[in-house]
């Protein structure tokens, strides 16, 4: 130990009971290592007065939240929370169109096809906002050889859901629209239905028809 | 896993400013400090069950650890080099001559100092902690922490000298 380092270590009470009182023997009978002993008293002194001491903000004196624990985890979790939803979207689009297609079975075999009988657009589309928290698109497609025939309000997948009921030759097309971004796209087919879907400015649409796979694409296409 | 909460507010929570006046001396500036100090706060939470003995130094380790991991990350130029421990120049005792100590020159002083010595006497001076305390949450030998704390002391008191500016400095 360097002499000096001793001093400092007697300052703050570290030196063993033996150096210490050998020290002050010393101190004793030297008054310049007393003088520098009284110095260095005073420097500490100085520290623990004068030096700032910085207290913490307020927003850092309280237990991290749930919350800001898992914004540690956040992007493991979006790739788990991706990951289940891809799976359930997996699993539940299969159900989500057997129900479309039951939906628009019951509506045509009984005589709950249309709410609203109107080829006009401008008819449908305030009669549907008004019922709904939402205001599907309505599109004249009359003059592509599928004409308008009206609208009804149907539940599907816990939800009311606006239904847009268009001809094409014989057939009938239900356009079910909805508020929401997660379908990209796909067809579905049972029982001699088809269903395509996607999602257009916020809105998702669903196909139900009996017309065939190629004209029902070609419809969405109009209606994309 | 389960974090009691308030036992957890009741323990570590009196020693955030201890915490955070740590992580401000060894940053050097309050952004920083509440950056690594949140990130170190978040880590003593979660291993809050880990906890063995007192609060304080327990978080005060932690936070350090924090503070040298962001430095090391951002200002690599402030970690000590090697061969930091051996003195160049040596002054004794009769060079600590301060009597009149400006507030605003003293805090510059202990800011300037280097990390290591700057860290042990924020500890010692400001949480008054004991060495062996120190060594622990330094991660250093006791031995070490006496002497730097003995070298932070000179060097502070050779920059508050008012001499201590014009004073060519001898080595060796």
């Amino acid at each position: 130990m360097r002499t000096d380092d001793r001093l400092h270590a007697y300052l703050d009470g570290e030196l063993d009971a033996a150096s210490a009182l050998e020290l002050e023997r010393e101190m004793a009978q030297n008054p310049a290592l007393r003088a520098s002993v009284e110095r260095l008293r005073e420097l500490s002194a100085a520290v623990r007065t004068q030096a700032d001491y910085h207290r913490a903000p307020a927003r850092l004196k309280r237990a991290p939240h749930e919350k800001r624990r898992w914004f540690v985890f956040a992007p493991a979790f979006a790739m788990a929370l991706l990951l289940g939803a891809g799976i359930a979207l997996y699993l539940e689009r299969p159900g989500e169109d057997t129900e479309l297609v039951a939906s628009h079975v019951r509506a045509t075999l009984g005589n709950r096809l249309i709410d609203v009988a109107s080829s006009d657009q401008h008819t449908v589309k305030p009669w549907l906002s008004a019922r709904l928290p939402y205001s599907p698109p309505v599109a004249d497609l009359s003059s592509e050889g599928y004409p308008l025939a009206g609208a009804r309000i149907d539940y599907v997948a816990g939800k009311q859901v606006a239904v847009l009921v268009y001809y094409r030759r014989l057939h009938t097309i239900d356009v079910y629209v909805w508020p929401g971004e997660e379908a990209s796209g796909g067809a579905f087919a049972r029982d001699g239905f088809n269903v395509e879907h996607f999602t257009r400015g916020g809105m998702r649409y669903a196909l139900v028809s009996d017309l065939n796979r190629n004209e029902l694409r070609d419809f969405a296409k109009l209606l994309n | 896993m389960s974090i009691d909460r308030a036992r957890y507010e009741a323990l570590v929570l009196p020693h955030v400013d201890a915490a955070y006046n740590l992580a401000r001396w060894l940053t050097r500036n309050d952004h920083d400090a509440q950056d690594v100090l949140q990130e170190a706060m978040l880590r003593a939470y979660r291993h809050f069950d880990g906890l063995r003995g007192e609060a304080r130094p327990w978080l005060l380790a932690i936070v350090r650890n924090a503070c040298w991991s962001w430095l090391r990350a951002n200002r690599p130029a402030e970690l000590p080099a090697a061969d930091d421990e051996q003195e160049s120049d040596t002054p004794g005792p009769e060079a600590l001559a301060a009597r009149e100590f400006d507030r605003r020159a003293l805090n510059e002083a202990i800011a300037a100092l280097p990390l290591p010595f700057r860290e042990a006497l924020v500890l010692r001076e400001l949480e008054d902690l004991p060495y062996k305390e120190i060594a622990r949450i330094a991660g250093i030998p006791i031995g070490t922490v006496m002497s730097r704390i003995a070298r932070a002391r000179r060097l502070l008191a050779q920059a508050l000298q008012p001499a201590a500016v014009p004073r060519l400095r001898v080595h060796k």
